[in-house]
């Protein structure tokens, strides 16, 4: 029976039959159709994806005229950072990695970034990172944002003023540890506020907001706060929100956005709060699990994306890296399964960019 | 089937994740003449099922926390009588848990932390980006599970030095090492040579608990 070369999650190499392949396909839609209670990929669709996965050529692609925007976050990083952040270890200027990108690369957009890449840290440099918007809004053409991770989980012990509330927990304490969730969301929304309307001011055309809720439902309610005010107050900046998981991870369990309990929110869900909120770009994320195969994963993110994308009233840009939207988790995540998922997540899930 | 409606009432009195709610289950149950063990098994049972639920993202850390909490309340009221018993009381086992050196992310080994708290187990925490021989010095003070975790391809490495300083100091055979984290999977785990490795946190409590229970 024929063989297909095709990856684990771990970016592992393996071969498998088509039997074996289209198993897989079938287990990794009805995980995701059970999980979020959405409708699962029909036969035609999964059948589509295997000749995705299938194909021998090396690298795939999307039919001319079929191509989507290409929007970017972690800005010069994936140069400058080591193999530790998913870079290249290749170092360069910040005002290089833009123009490299648009003009090399073929970046739709492109953003500029702290080394940290989070919200808290970009304060006290925060003069400095206008400076450099400015000179590089000079030079670039196509739409340049300033990109940072919300990251709440800053602004916790050990790294900041409130109390853990996984250390809260663990003693029991679960009402002060929502409290202290409550208290730190409020901090990431007031740091939004102070550190966007800042670079939009400095000539930023929009803001990149990555990895929305990485530190769990009150993270993901002071990001959409903090764009809440940013909207408001900027009426014309561009604003992407990228989320961080395919579901909200519920630390505090009740916080609301607008009257809605957001943990638990699946991509189909939280499309919608981050529209209500102001955004103009939504990044939906579905992460790989490494011990399934590339087809498993596959299957399963196209399943989530495809009904965010079928909901959602703005625009859907499809999280594709290492670790998400079925792309394997490695240092450097092979160009073969990239390219698989990427023209799958394009062509089944019918997303508007990656 | 005796205490049947005790046994519904225990049941969906934890499910709720109420605590005020599963002490007076607990109460009912007690006064019917139920016996503690079995209160406490009914119980645990049930934990499992907020387990499931919790991993289906139906119900979410504080939920499980809260039915915890109950159930340590309930092993608090009936202690005596356990301890009369066969000490179900006792801890199952003594977990040292961290993200190992040079890895900063905090959210599943916490939840890990948790789970394994709330089935039975004594829990010492050491959070993230913890030191190597840290987990030695915890396993010389009496742990007998160690738990690490990694986000990141290039920290998971130092699960497997850990294990190799486990076998230099001769206290390999006193501990059992679980390995989870989104890069790591049950082939790496193999290659290292650890015990346990968990897909997710309730996936690692189960394993943990059945070995406990050997």
């Amino acid at each position: 029976m024929t063989e297909y070369y095709t990856r684990m999650g771990d970016g592992k190499r393996v071969t498998m039959t088509k039997e074996q392949i289209m198993n897989d396909l079938q287990a990794g839609t009805a995980d995701a159709a059970d999980m979020a209670g959405i409708p699962s990929l029909n036969a035609n669709e999964l059948e589509h994806i295997a000749e995705i996965i299938m194909c021998q050529d090396r690298v795939v692609g999307v039919s001319p005229g079929n191509e989507v925007i290409l929007s970017y976050d972690i800005g010069q990083l994936d140069f400058t950072g080591d193999n530790g952040n998913s870079g290249n270890g290749v170092d360069m200027g910040r005002l290089e990695a833009a123009l490299l990108h648009e003009r090399a690369l073929g970046a739709d957009t492109f953003e500029l970034a702290h080394s940290d890449y989070s919200i808290k840290p970009v304060k006290p440099v925060i003069s400095m990172e206008m400076q450099t918007m400015e000179e590089i809004q000079a030079e670039v053409v196509a739409p340049f944002f300033y990109g940072a991770m919300p990251n709440q989980g800053l602004y916790y012990a050990p790294d900041g003023p409130y109390g853990n509330p996984a250390d809260l927990m663990r003693e029991f304490k679960i009402e002060e540890s929502m409290q202290q969730s409550e208290l730190a969301s409020a901090h990431v929304t007031r740091d939004i506020e102070y550190v966007a309307t800042r670079l939009q001011a400095a000539g930023s055309d929009g803001f990149n907001f990555d990895t929305t809720g990485s530190a769990g439902d009150a993270d993901c309610v002071g990001t959409l706060n903090g764009v809440k005010l940013l909207r408001e107050q900027c009426p014309e900046a561009y604003i992407q929100v990228g989320f961080a998981g395919e579901s909200i991870m519920g630390i505090h369990g009740s916080i609301e956005f607008e009257g809605q309990v957001v943990a638990g929110m699946y991509p189909h869900q939280y499309v919608h709060i981050a529209e209500q909120a102001g955004a103009n770009v939504v990044g939906t994320v579905v992460n790989t699990n490494t011990s399934k195969s590339l087809a498993f994963n596959i299957a399963r993110a196209v399943t989530f994306i495809k009904e965010s994308v079928k909901t959602s009233n703005i625009p859907v840009h499809a999280d594709m890296g290492m670790g998400v939207g079925g792309i394997p988790m490695c240092e450097t995540p092979p160009i073969d399964a990239v390219s698989r998922a990427s023209k799958a997540m394009v062509e089944i899930a019918g997303v508007d960019g990656i | 089937m005796a205490f049947e409606s005790e046994t519904k009432k225990l049941q969906d009195a934890l499910i709720s994740c109420k605590v005020p709610d599963i002490g007076k289950a607990v109460n009912e149950a007690h006064e019917a003449g139920m016996p503690a063990d079995e209160i406490i098994n009914v119980l645990g049972a049930a934990m499992s099922d907020v387990g499931v639920l919790f991993e289906r993202g139906k119900l979410f850390l504080p939920h499980v926390l809260s039915a915890a909490a109950g159930m340590k309340n309930a092993m608090s009221t009936l202690d005596e009588e356990l301890k009369a018993g066969a000490g179900s009381s006792q801890a199952k086992g003594t977990v040292v848990m961290g993200t190992v050196e040079g890895d900063v992310h905090d959210i599943g080994k916490s939840i890990c932390s948790t789970m394994l708290q709330c089935a039975g187990f004594e829990v010492h925490d050491l959070g993230r980006d913890v030191p190597l021989k840290n987990f030695s010095d915890e396993v010389k003070g009496g742990c007998n599970y160690c738990g690490m975790s990694a986000l990141m391809t290039t920290t998971m490495t130092g699960m497997k030095v850990v294990i190799e300083n486990f076998k230099a100091e001769g206290i390999r055979d006193k501990v059992i090492v679980m390995v989870g984290g989104a890069p790591v999977t049950q082939a790496y785990a193999d290659k290292i040579g650890a015990d346990l490795y968990g897909e997710s946190a309730s996936e690692t409590t189960k394993k943990a608990s059945a070995i406990a229970s050997d």
